[in-house]
């Protein structure tokens, strides 16, 4: 898996992407009920679903590092709901526009999936607070997977039940309630890919960066050990140098393999 | 159909509006990434000096 | 076994002596089913509205003990010991959770009956409401003695221990207060979709002792 390049990814996903759009506008009819406010379909699921998807990738991060005790999947873990909290606030925000361009609302509490993923997101918010209270970074990075795998088997469970507390199939959904014709669907299906091509670039950049700060930090280290006293160990926030510098002892590791540092390992996720 | 017209104007509005803060958020994430990437070209200068330094004075000091 | 049991004993036994959690719960729920008289300008409640104000009451002052769940642990060295012991640690997490459970099914021994005497027309729609509530009382239980380790052992505690658990305890409050909204019908209790909300209390319940009983052990780590 980290024998893809993340130039090659980032490719994919630029092209996908603009395919995805393209289909969206151009090739898939116009909604017959919500007119062309709908093509906000295509971005707003995908970033939904790659957003839910990212939370579960990392709660089995979160096992991993639990199991092994490598600092890597704790790294990997962090990033990836960082990049999901991020694609949720792209959901909420562009829920939130949908909303107000078809019933002329900025909120809507019968929509399940907007409260569903504001509930996610309050939850997930969390996460930082509670990183940055632990000190010690081996307790804060199982503290934190803790809560991942936690907050990943509450996802499912939340859907469920923000969806049951709307007994009936309110006209107000966002959903294309009963079959998609093949041209949205198509069309769907790629801006899906795209956007979780565009998740997995993201973290695997935003890891390398994290890779290269931990290199940084032991060359630092090491050159500073050699006359001065060595420099006291970068005191930023904890997440910082629990991910980082615990990172570079699997990061030495793997670029002896040939594989770039930070190489995040999860399947493409299906539809 | 005036009324229509302006319909169809306010929903390319919402349409262009939502995609524009996907690619805004997206911009934002760059733009910090790439703040950070400079610090860590600065601190690679710093320590590349650093690591010059000794070697330096050893050449000077080993004749 | 019998460390469980030990454990249980414990922890109900200090609190019998010390009284540290319940009364203040009954306190603070009594209190606040005032404040909500005034604050909603209502000596009746029904239906949804009752339940909100119920569940939402039962909630904060569930939180009140889950805050000081470990007090003891964390300040006489609890943790050192079942460290040391040839247990498996995730017996703390069982008997904690049990004794919340009992906490709060002392409190709602109280807390119910008197809301009932202040906002509701009719009893009729309590004892299915003890079940629901139990039920409710057990994924309490579970997410918050999880959550109240996570927040002892750092330096937030009492700001984080809410944060987390309220957002995750959404899903409870959606099923305890769905099933509860129709029991609490003026005209006398109604049971629809009662075995939704059940369904939905159970399965919150078994997955979420089964991560607590999981994951314990690491936070327990040194």
């Amino acid at each position: 898996m980290g024998s893809i390049s993340l130039r090659t990814i980032a490719i994919a996903t630029v092209a996908v992407l603009a395919a995805g759009f393209g289909l969206a506008f151009f090739y898939a009819p116009e909604d017959a009920d919500q007119g062309f406010i709908q093509k906000i379909f295509y971005l707003h699921v995908p970033l939904a679903i790659c957003a839910l998807l990212g939370f579960i990738v990392a709660a089995i991060h979160a096992i991993r590092h639990l199991r092994t005790g490598d600092p890597i999947h704790d790294a990997r873990s962090y990033v990836s709901i960082h990049l999901s909290v991020i694609f949720g606030v792209g959901v909420l925000l562009t829920g939130a526009i949908w909303a107000r361009g078809s019933w002329g609302v900025w909120w809507e509490w019968r929509e399940p999936t907007l409260v569903s993923f504001l509930i996610v997101f309050l939850l997930y918010a969390t996460y930082y607070p509670l990183r940055y209270a632990i000190e010690d970074r081996d307790r804060q990075a199982r503290y934190a997977s803790v809560f991942a795998i936690t907050a990943g088997a509450f996802v499912p469970l939340n859907f469920l039940a923000v969806r049951l507390a709307e007994p009936l199939i309110h006209p107000r959904t966002f959903s294309s309630a009963g079959g998609l014709p093949a041209e949205m669907m198509l069309a769907f299906l790629v801006c899906l890919v795209g956007m979780g091509l565009l998740w997995v670039t993201l973290v695997r950049f935003e890891l390398g960066a994290k890779a290269a700060s931990a290199d940084l930090g032991r060359i630092r280290r090491a050159l500073q050990g050699d006359g001065a006293p060595p420099a006291p160990a970068p005191s930023v926030a904890p997440v910082g140098v629990s991910a980082t510098s615990a990172m570079s002892a699997g990061s030495a590791e793997r670029s002896r393999e040939g594989a770039p540092p930070g190489a995040t390992r999860f399947r493409k996720k299906a539809s | 159909m005036p009324p229509l017209l302006l319909a169809i104007e306010d929903a390319e509005g919402y349409v262009g509006g939502a995609y524009l803060v996907f690619l805004l958020l997206l911009l934002v994430y760059v733009a910090i990434m790439a703040a950070k990437l400079q610090r860590i070209q600065r601190d690679l200068g710093e320590l590349a000096e650093l690591a010059e330094q000794p070697r330096r004075s050893e050449e000077v000091s080993g004749r | 076994m019998s460390a469980y049991r030990t454990l249980l004993a414990k922890d109900l036994r200090i609190e019998l002596r010390t009284l540290r959690s319940l009364p203040a719960m009954v306190l603070f729920a009594v209190t606040t089913f005032v404040i909500f008289r005034f604050g909603l300008d209502r000596t009746e409640l029904e239906g949804d509205l009752g339940a909100g104000v119920l569940v939402a009451t039962l909630l904060f002052a569930a939180i009140l003990a889950i805050n000081r769940l470990f007090v003891a642990e964390r300040d006489e060295g609890g943790f050192e010991l079942i460290r040391l012991a040839p247990v498996d640690r995730n017996i703390l997490f069982a008997s904690k959770a049990t004794a919340l459970v009992i906490y709060l099914v002392a409190l709602e021994l109280v807390a119910v009956p008197i809301f009932a005497l202040f906002f509701l027309d009719t009893a009729e729609g309590l004892p299915p409401l003890a079940a629901v509530l139990l039920l409710a009382d057990i994924g309490l239980a579970a997410t918050g003695t999880l959550i109240s380790t996570i927040a002892t052992m750092s330096s937030a505690r009492d700001l984080l221990a809410p944060l987390i658990l309220l957002p995750l305890l959404v899903p409870l409050v959606i099923a305890t207060s769905g099933a509860a909204q129709h029991l609490l019908d003026a005209g006398g209790p109604d049971f629809d979709r009662f075995g939704t909300w059940i369904a939905v209390l159970g399965l919150y319940d078994s997955v979420f002792v089964l991560v607590g009983y999981a994951t314990f052990d690491y936070l327990l780590e040194d």
